[in-house]
């Protein structure tokens, strides 16, 4: 066991919309060890980003979170935190990337300007030491010609750049967590690869924790040790990466498996197709959320939202798991 | 890749022209991003303007306030280029004299307007919610009030001083100096690079002066710009009035005033100021409206 870096207990995060109550995190828990990745995998909707927000506490105005929740980062529990000490830690202590590194950079200061800005806040550096300081970074995220770089603006970069520069900036002041929510989902197909790889490499070097936040699950597959499956707010099925693809469980999960197109698939071959859609989180089903899209719902998956069960290593929200008569 | 070969030999037989075609192009893209004399020639007039004003006290010109007995009311003449007014004072002198009230007050006033309201604005635009309201119900209520008794008013408490009036100027361009700011930082307060600054721990101030303002200055800038010549023509009518710096003091509303009296038989007294700051208050125009022009030109090919 190495040493737990977070632990997140019972996360709830609703917001207040003119509709109701949207219960956008419904329950979460889970801890990340320092050097480990979890993968958080879901349906546009299915509370993903929300919970990267409520980890790092940068909710909007609208949001409740009940007092039962805890994020403990590092052994402080980060609900009981004012904004100042909050401030303190976002940069040093957690670190968040962005899925669009179109938007996430400001689009009027240099790329050097950003991240000095960071290292002189947080470390504080003087201005000389913080730019060679920042070529450094430009140079460990892979951006050619770092020195010419650090001068120029974010338009002048292609997106698998931008995107390096952002990783630049989060890991600048050595976080001991770094969330990434879909750092490729807006980039090139042929770039993503080398941004998940350069996460993996800063991750492995800097003896971070990261939480990999994606919906494509052919990115959690070679790079996390855990992953989390999340529908309608609510992890449905955890478990060690092989596990999860391997020993599936959750009728969901192996539905989102199934649903990946396979090169050995004959071609025109129709896509398994996940039928229906994510339940409303203002009135959501009173028994499994997703029962009503479950090829094996029986009517009692409709008298209760199933719990985590399982082991240590491989937990699942179901009542009807597939595979019982294999582990039986 | 047969097209590229071509292609390539083609270029190759006709390569002059190809040549001569993109410089006709690179040549007339450098043209149109130049300024051209519509900027050139009213920037030489508020450069010698300027220059004339802010070293007046070297010129070797008469005071502005002596009066030359021999000379009273006289065309110009040799030692007064410009002729004397009605009490026998160097015109030139009380034209250069009075353009530094003038150039303080045009430049003094949209700066402390657009201050102002660039901080209210940023307040209301960034926190939303109950400073919103606050800021928004000052504003109108401000606006609710005429600009002319407000200058009025000023210059009946505060009588004469060039700060007041200023001030009184610069109170009257927060209204929209504050909507302005206030709609540009909605735009950039809700955009992601500033959840990122918060993500790496930036307080609001830091998110307000280093994420949001650097990008809201320009249509401030462009404000200002056309503010200038505003607060100018506003302070040569409060001087034709009476109403701006006290009389001993030359402005160029109050000579234009003091002219109007000999209109019929001295017009020179009064036209001589009315050209100058007629061509002042056009060239801040036209200088303005070129580096606006230039402004919007960047910002969009920087985004």
């Amino acid at each position: 066991m190495g040493e737990i870096i977070l632990d997140v207990r019972d996360q709830k995060t609703a917001f207040f919309t003119a509709r109701g109550m949207a219960q956008a995190v419904d329950g979460v828990s889970f801890t990340l060890e320092r050097g480990k990745t979890l993968g958080v995998v879901g349906e546009s909707g299915s509370g993903k980003s929300v919970l990267s927000r409520s980890i790092m506490r940068l909710l909007p105005g609208n949001a409740v979170v009940p007092g039962e929740s805890k994020v403990i980062l590092n052994g402080r529990d980060l609900t009981r935190m004012s904004e100042k000490e909050l401030r303190r830690l976002r940069g040093p202590e957690m670190a968040i990337i962005f899925q669009d590194p179109m938007t996430s950079l400001n689009p009027v200061l240099t790329i050097g300007k950003q991240i000095m800005e960071v290292l002189t806040f947080h470390m504080g550096m003087k201005k000389r030491d913080a730019r060679a300081k920042a070529v450094d970074l430009l140079k460990a995220v892979g951006l050619p010609q770092p020195d010419v770089r650090v001068d120029q603006y974010p338009h002048q970069l292609s997106g698998g750049m931008r995107q390096r520069v952002a990783i630049a900036i989060a890991i600048a002041c050595e976080p001991d967590l770094l969330i990434a929510d879909e750092p490729t989902t807006a980039l090139d197909v042929t770039v993503q690869a080398e941004i998940l790889d350069l996460l993996q490499r800063m991750v492995r070097e800097r003896n971070m924790a990261m939480i990999l936040i994606t919906h494509d699950m052919g990115v959690v597959a070679g790079r996390c040790d855990e992953v989390a499956v999340m529908y309608a707010g609510r992890i449905v099925e955890k478990a060690p990466v092989r596990d999860l693809f391997h020993k599936t469980r959750m009728p969901y999960t192996a539905a989102l498996l199934s649903s990946i197109p396979k090169v050995t698939d004959p071609p025109h071959r129709k896509l398994d197709a996940i039928e229906g859609r994510p339940p409303d989180i203002i009135n959501p089903p009173p028994g499994c959320p997703f029962a009503p899209r479950c090829k094996y719902a029986e009517p009692a998956c409709d008298a209760g939202k199933p719990a985590l069960e399982g082991g240590a290593r491989h937990q699942w929200a179901c009542i009807k798991p597939l595979g019982e008569e294999v582990a039986a | 890749m047969a097209d590229v070969t071509s292609s390539q030999q083609r270029s190759d037989t006709t390569g002059k022209p190809e040549i001569d075609r993109n410089a006709l192009a690179i040549a007339l893209h450098k043209k149109s991003r130049r300024f051209g004399a519509y900027f050139w020639i009213p920037m030489v007039w508020l450069i010698i303007v300027a220059i004339a004003c802010i070293f007046a006290p070297f010129w070797g010109l008469p005071p502005a306030d002596e009066i030359d007995w021999s000379y009273i009311q006289s065309p110009p003449v040799e030692g007064h280029p410009l002729g004397t007014d009605n009490l026998g004072r160097d015109l030139l002198s009380r034209i250069i004299w009075g353009g530094r009230v003038s150039l303080t007050v045009g430049f003094a006033a949209p700066f402390i307007g657009v201050g102002l309201g660039m901080i209210l604005g940023m307040i209301a635009g960034y926190y939303r919610g109950w400073a919103d309201e606050v800021i928004g119900i000052l504003i109108d209520a401000w606006l609710a009030i005429p600009g002319l008794v407000i200058l009025l008013l000023f210059s009946v408490v505060f009588g004469g001083s060039i700060f007041m009036v200023c001030v009184s100027l610069g109170l009257l361009f927060i209204p929209t100096a504050a909507r302005i700011t206030r709609a540009a930082t909605l735009n950039y307060a809700g955009r992601e690079f500033v959840l990122a600054a918060k993500a790496m721990g930036a307080s609001d101030f830091r998110i307000l002066r280093k994420e949001v303002f650097p990008n809201i200055i320009w249509p401030l800038v462009a404000f200002i710009l056309i503010d200038i010549p505003i607060a100018i023509v506003i302070e040569g009518s409060l001087s034709f009035l009476g109403l701006s710096v006290k009389a001993p003091t030359p402005s160029w509303g109050g000579i234009i005033a003091e002219g109007r009296e000999v209109l019929s038989t001295m017009p020179h007294i009064a036209m001589y100021p009315t050209i100058v700051m007629f061509l002042t208050v056009l060239s801040f125009n036209l200088v303005g409206d070129a580096i606006r022009r230039r402004l919007a030109d960047v910002r969009e090919g920087a985004i």
